[in-house]
């Protein structure tokens, strides 16, 4: 006979997997909180309720210039990281090439590498052979760092299509550019769409990459939140933290909606 | 055009950007590492090496990554299982409560730990209140804090590649030990958690490389007292401006990082291939 599972690990594994939620949330909770705040003191709970800091965040030059700065690159960021993860995967994706098993793993590498390491890399090679930093740099960097998700998603969509749909097209007459946009390119589009919603938040969110290739001028969103921690926060990080959250909620909906979330419990 | 020719074609933008812009910023720091006024030099890593301030920060940061790992281990494996074993429902929520703060960026995660940790904050608030901590604790610019706030920000990388495996296990294994007469502990113990083991061991390697760089949250909570790898780093290339010694750091780390992840790699690629 099978013995129950005891009764008090049952309540125990409830117990345990709500305090696991409080740790996971507890920070943004936090944020949101603070960013309520009607003192212009930081603390939670917060101290009376208001929009004032979501106003203030509105009228404020820097933030509004470090957003528009960080919506510029991940826009970029996101058709460059697409297109070329999108072309790169395809052709890994038919193994036809020698050594696709090396070009996966070699498109997957920036996954691994530590940011930081990359960072001062790119840091270096741009101060000695281009000149100041900008938003191309940053461009260029955030597509490099985007690319493996890109990648992976496509891939993923990929190996689960029909390998003979493409064949299926060549004999009825298609050519190759026809074939590649009309049969391959639908069949990758969720992946796709899903990695160019990841590539998106990484870049609107990156830090370290954006904080060593600033300068006066070029500070992303979260190097302005960044900055402001580190000397004097008031309750208007909290407000521009929570848009970020906001926006990350919105994206996290898009792209359940496109490929849905189950499958981050299977990759 | 023969076949060929067309997947080359596909691949070449993607490979050109990441010989040109990933590859060569290695290289470089590489060689800048090595690069002394007179041409050939290891000068910087033997000031690394023979420092004991820049040793404590080498041992601080692998002493720091250990415990982090353990924990997230130690909190990911079980609420990996739970994850498996829920109703689809409520597995949806708990990937939501994983991929939530996964994707929120760390900058913002890591002022709420400030606002919590900090003196006015809640965690202190309530260990005084418990009478576990003086009038003027904060957790602020500890290694604790440092803790705290990593646990948060890497375990989902844990749970996600522990439930990769788990969802893979076939479900007859448990049934079976349990119609054989296993308790519900005895069989985790025997059956489920050696089968889940290159999923934690993955898991570790890769939380223990991010949590080893990690900067932004390491630099809030831990101060500039607290040193670890990567705050070095940036305050050699930002504050001293002392580039040779920070690609120096960097690639002590980059070798640190490239010996965890070659079994990282022949784990996950096992199970992928």
């Amino acid at each position: 006979m099978v013995r129950a599972i005891p009764r008090w690990l049952k309540i125990s594994a409830v117990g345990f997997v709500i305090l696991t939620g409080i740790l996971l949330l507890a920070p943004l909770i936090v944020v949101v909180g603070v960013s309520l705040s009607q003192s212009q003191f930081i603390a939670f709970p917060p101290a009376g309720l208001s929009l004032r800091w979501y106003r203030e965040v509105l009228s404020s030059d820097a933030y509004l210039s470090s957003a528009w700065i960080s919506l510029q690159v991940a826009v970029l960021v996101t058709l460059s990281a697409s297109l070329i993860g999108a072309m790169a995967a395809i052709g890994i994706h038919r193994r036809k090439l020698p050594g696709s098993g090396f070009l996966s793993i070699f498109f997957l590498s920036p996954l691994v590498l530590p940011t930081i390491i990359y960072a001062i890399g790119m840091l270096m090679v741009w101060s000695a052979l281009v000149g100041p930093v900008s938003v191309l740099t940053l461009w260029i960097g955030h597509t490099v760092i985007t690319l493996p998700y890109v990648v992976r998603t496509t891939l993923a969509v990929l190996s689960e299509s029909d390998p003979f749909l493409e064949e299926a097209a060549q004999t009825m007459g298609a050519n190759r550019v026809q074939r590649l946009l009309l049969v391959v390119l639908p069949q990758c589009l969720p992946g796709l769409a899903a990695g160019a919603f990841f590539a998106f938040n990484i870049s609107f969110d990156e830090a370290v990459l954006s904080l060593f290739l600033r300068r006066p001028g070029l500070t992303t969103l979260p190097v302005q939140i960044y900055g402001q921690l580190e000397f004097s926060p008031d309750p208007s990080v909290a407000a521009v933290s929570t848009i970020m959250i906001g926006l990350t909620v919105c994206l996290i909906f898009v792209i359940d909606r496109i490929l849905g979330l189950q499958r981050f419990s299977s990759t | 055009m023969s076949d060929r020719t067309e997947n080359l074609v596909l691949v070449l933008p993607g490979l050109l950007l990441l010989a040109l812009a990933f590859l060569v910023p290695i290289g470089q720091m590489l060689v800048l590492s090595v690069e002394g006024e007179n041409g050939f030099t290891l000068a910087h890593f033997s000031r690394f090496l023979t420092d004991s301030y820049y040793l404590g920060v080498l041992w601080r940061t692998i002493r720091l990554s250990i415990v982090i790992t353990a924990i997230c281990a130690a909190i990911g494996f079980p609420f990996a299982y739970i994850m498996a074993h829920v109703g689809p429902r409520i597995r949806l929520w708990l990937v939501l409560l994983v991929i939530l703060p996964l994707m929120t960026s760390v900058v913002v995660r890591t002022f709420g730990w400030m606002v919590l940790l900090g003196r006015s904050g809640l965690v202190p608030d309530i260990l005084r209140d418990l009478g576990l901590a003086g009038r003027n604790f904060s957790l602020m610019h500890t290694e604790a804090a440092i803790v705290i706030g990593m646990v948060q920000v890497l375990l989902p990388f844990m749970t996600l590649s522990i439930l990769g495996i788990l969802t893979r296990l076939d479900p007859r294994l448990e049934e079976a030990a349990r119609t054989m007469g296993c308790s519900f502990l005895k069989t985790i113990r025997t059956v489920v958690l050696p089968l889940a083991l290159p999923g934690i061991v993955a898991g570790s390697l890769l939380v223990f490389t991010l949590s080893a760089s990690s900067f932004v949250t390491p630099n809030l909570l831990g101060g500039s007292r607290i040193q670890m790898l990567a705050t070095s780093i940036y305050r050699q290339v930002t504050q001293t401006l002392d580039w040779p010694f920070a690609a120096a750091q960097a690639t002590i780390l980059f070798v640190g990082v490239l010996l965890i992840l070659i079994p990282y790699a022949r784990l996950t690629g096992a199970r992928n291939g």
